[in-house]
C-alpha cells in the first residue's frame, strides 16, 4: 500500500506567507531573473500554509526565463522540514514582465508532481501583489490544471492574523531569512 | 508524525518465518525510513542488510507514487543519506551503513537532467 495524499479542499495562507513570497522574489525579478518559493504546512482538508522557504544561492538557478531548484536543495529542505512535521504544499515562482502568469511546458514538467500540490505563477517579476491575478494550478491526475476564477475565490483564503515563518535554503541547508 | 508501515514483499524486505521470532535468513535487520517532502507520511520498512539501495529506492518510489521518466529531460529519483546523494544504487545497506548499524533514514529527491 502506498502513501495516501489527503485531498485538499482549501488552502489557507497566513497573509505574511504571500507578502514574504513577493518580497523575496521581487528583488531578483528586478534584475530580470525568475525566482520562487516553497510553501509548506500541514496537509489536511484545509491546508494551513504557514511556512515559506526561499531557495537562493548554491544549487538554485535564477536566470531570465528559468528558475530551477537542484535535488540537493530539495534534500536540504526535506531534512529541515520533516522533523517539523511539514509537507510541501505548493511552489510559487515569478515570470518576468510581459510574460503571462501561466505554467510553461518546462514549469509543468520540471515541477513536483504529486496530487494536490499547487503551483502559483506570479507575473511582472513579482510586482503583481494581488494573488487573485496570479496563475493558480493544482496537480490532478497526470498534470497541472489551472484554477478558475471561482476556484481562486473559493479555495484560496487568506488569514490576516496567521502566524508564519520565513526561511532561505541552498544546497548546504536551510537558514533564517535575511532581507535581500 | 504519522508513520505508515508499508506492506509488500519486494526482494530484500523481511518476510514472515514459520518459526516465530526468527527471520528467514540470519542477517542483520535494518529499520529503514524514507521521507519525501510533499508526502504526509514516511515510508517505513525493515530490510535485510544485504538489500541494495536500488531495492529501497524502488520500494520508496512505489510507496510515494512517483517514478523515473523521460520527456525532453531525464527525471530520476535518488535516495539521499546524511546529505549525500546515493548514486551507486547497487551498494547494499551493509556496505553503506557498516556491519552494526540497525537503522537508516533517507530522503527521496528528484534530479532532472536536461535532455
Amino acid at each position: 500500500m502506498g502513501v495516501s495524499y489527503p485531498a485538499i479542499g482549501r488552502w489557507l495562507f497566513a497573509e505574511g506567507v504571500l507578502q514574504q513570497t513577493i518580497e523575496g522574489i521581487r528583488a531578483i525579478g528586478q534584475s530580470e531573473k525568475e525566482a520562487g518559493a516553497f510553501w509548506l504546512g500541514k496537509r489536511e482538508q484545509t491546508a494551513h500554509v504557514s511556512f515559506v522557504v526561499l531557495p537562493h544561492g548554491i544549487g538554485v538557478e535564477e536566470s531570465c526565463g528559468r528558475w530551477v531548484v537542484s535535488a540537493e536543495v530539495f534534500g536540504a529542505i526535506t531534512r529541515w522540514a520533516k522533523p517539523r512535521d511539514l509537507c510541501l504544499l505548493g511552489v510559487a515562482h515569478s515570470h518576468l514582465r510581459g510574460v503571462p502568469p501561466v505554467l510553461s511546458w518546462t514549469d509543468r514538467n520540471l515541477g513536483v508532481r504529486v496530487p494536490g500540490l499547487i503551483a502559483a505563477v506570479i507575473g511582472n517579476a513579482g510586482e503583481d501583489a494581488d494573488y487573485r491575478r496570479w496563475g493558480w494550478y493544482v496537480f490532478e491526475g497526470e498534470e497541472y490544471r489551472r484554477f478558475t476564477r471561482e476556484e481562486i475565490t473559493n479555495r484560496i483564503s487568506i488569514d490576516s492574523s496567521g502566524k508564519f515563518e520565513v526561511w532561505m535554503a541552498d544546497s548546504k541547508g536551510v537558514h533564517v531569512w535575511e532581507t535581500r | 508524525m504519522n508513520e505508515q508501515q508499508s506492506s509488500g514483499t519486494s526482494q530484500g524486505s523481511i518476510a514472515p518465518d514459520p518459526v516465530v521470532g526468527r527471520t528467514a535468513v540470519d542477517r542483520e535487520v535494518i529499520d529503514v525510513k524514507v521521507d519525501y517532502l510533499p508526502a504526509p507520511a514516511p515510508f517505513v520498512r525493515k530490510y535485510k542488510d544485504e538489500t541494495t539501495i536500488e531495492t529501497v529506492r524502488t520500494d520508496a518510489m512505489n510507496f510515494f507514487g512517483v517514478k523515473d521518466y523521460q520527456d525532453r529531460n531525464i527525471h530520476k529519483f535518488f535516495l539521499e543519506f546524511e546529505g549525500r546523494v546515493l548514486e551507486n544504487t547497487s551498494e547494499t545497506l551493509e556496505q553503506l551503513l557498516g556491519p552494526h548499524r540497525r537503522s537508516a533514514h533517507f530522503n527521496l529527491i528528484e534530479r532532472v537532467t536536461q535532455g
